[in-house]
């Protein structure tokens, strides 16, 4: 099999360049990045990278479709937020979280992304969460049908895939019988080591009092086999390449070998999570290319 | 493009008249990884040469308007896109005095996706920075 026929689709998340964007590079020359490594998919933050949003003008839509025409780009998914704690003082009604829901479903729509990743709030220490996220997908799924979107929230660590969150997703999905809705994997579940990550342009804290995160473990590979069949797309998670093309931290190969044996022909669309530093992400995104088409070259 | 310091050089300056300044501004840049909400913000604090001043009367200049801090968590569509900058305008009558000066800029963000145990999320940036006139 050539390494140029690929499987799966290759994608980019913009979310690798946060380190660049505004300080080194652009949105707009992120995505020339982004065609340059050879990818064919285009992953964005809708509140990062949308100039104007929740309304960019005809302009930037125009030459959002011209680039992407030109760069053989297709958007592929668009992260959206229910920041359910937006409110001070009150949390966020189930009509607040219908009408976030559609303002970016609609415009994800005008983009033309096929998939739609709600950041959901939480509510408990143990990641539960919020209940209204249930009835602001459900009252949206005849927009994401007539859209041609998929939602799919993401099972991102400390959630890991078998946990009531994903109970709770599987459920909704069988309840609802909804082809627009499904599971986004982030590969950051599969961490084989935490990896020490160092940078940033301030120091950071999560609260002031001495609550820790939650010690979750991460998860083998073999849990994603028994949610294959509910998995729409791939967060292609990753922190660091090394010089000989080898990811300590995320088993690729597993992963690779997981999805394939299950038909999937959906994305994998890299997320660069390394140090915090500028001029990274785009050595690291091609490294990461190069690993995950030779090991399909092998497995070919 | 921005510098990468929270705390951009540029933009620190005097407000008010030459002879009657009514207090300084201080331009950053958001470190968040994408655009947010406004009213997702904690009340801030700016702190110059050890004297700190009270997040609840620093002015927000945002792209979509100005803003007391007071009016940034009653808004519902002021936004802080994340590769633009906010000028924040602190009252402190006379101004700062001409010469560097060490600023600290502390950034609340409540994430909603965080539990509230964990929260608001905090970031704290500090440089030398120079007010020329």
């Amino acid at each position: 099999m050539s390494t140029d026929n690929l499987p799966f689709g290759l994608g980019v998340s913009l979310y690798s360049y946060t380190e660049d964007i505004g300080v080194t590079m652009t949105v707009q020359e992120c995505i020339e990045d982004v065609a340059d490594l050879g990818a064919t998919g285009l992953e964005i933050l809708g509140e990062g990278h949308i100039r104007d949003y929740p309304n960019p003008s005809t302009a930037w839509i125009d030459a959002w479709f011209a680039r992407n025409e030109r760069l053989g780009l297709t958007p592929t998914l668009y992260g959206s937020w229910l920041d359910t704690r937006r409110f001070p003082g009150r949390g966020m009604t189930v009509a607040e979280g219908v009408e976030q829901l559609e303002l970016d479903l609609r415009l994800a729509g005008r983009l033309g992304f096929s998939f739609l990743r709600p950041k959901i709030g939480v509510i408990t220490e143990d990641l539960q969460v919020d209940p209204i996220w249930a009835e602001a997908v459900e009252r949206n799924l005849d927009l994401a049908t007539e859209l041609g979107i998929v939602i799919c929230p993401e099972i991102h660590w400390p959630t890991v895939i078998k946990s009531p969150v994903v109970e709770e997703y599987l459920a909704f999905k069988e309840r609802t019988g909804s082809a627009q809705f499904g599971l986004l994997i982030d590969t950051g579940v599969f961490d084989l080591q935490r990896y020490p990550r160092r940078g940033g342009s301030a120091t950071f804290q999560m609260g002031t009092g001495g609550a820790r995160p939650p010690e979750v473990p991460f998860v083998p590979v073999s849990d994603l086999a028994e949610v294959m069949a509910h998995t729409v797309y791939f967060q292609a998670k990753f922190y660091e390449i090394d010089d000989d093309l080898t990811d300590h931290y995320i088993p690729w190969r597993e992963i690779i070998d997981v999805a394939l044996e299950a038909g999937y022909t959906g994305w994998f669309s890299s997320e660069y999570e390394g140090h915090r530093e500028p001029y990274r992400a785009s050595d690291q995104l091609r490294r990461q290319h190069a690993l995950i088409r030779q090991v399909v070259a092998e497995r070919g | 493009m921005l510098e990468e310091p929270l705390i951009q050089a540029a933009g620190f300056r005097n407000v008010g008249p030459d002879d009657a300044r009514t207090g300084f501004q201080l331009r950053v840049r958001s470190p968040y990884y994408r655009g947010m909400w406004a009213n997702l913000l904690d009340r801030p604090t700016v702190i110059v040469d050890g004297e700190e001043f009270d997040g609840d009367d620093i002015r927000w200049t945002l792209p979509t308007g100005e803003y007391s801090f007071a009016e940034l968590q009653a808004s519902t569509d002021a936004r802080w896109p994340m590769d633009e900058p906010a000028v924040l305008t602190v009252p402190k009558p006379g101004g700062l005095p001409r010469g560097i000066h060490d600023v600290t800029f502390v950034l609340r963000v409540r994430m909603s996706y965080i539990p509230e145990e964990l929260q608001p999320s905090i970031w704290t940036a500090t440089r030398k920075a120079v007010i020329v006139r």
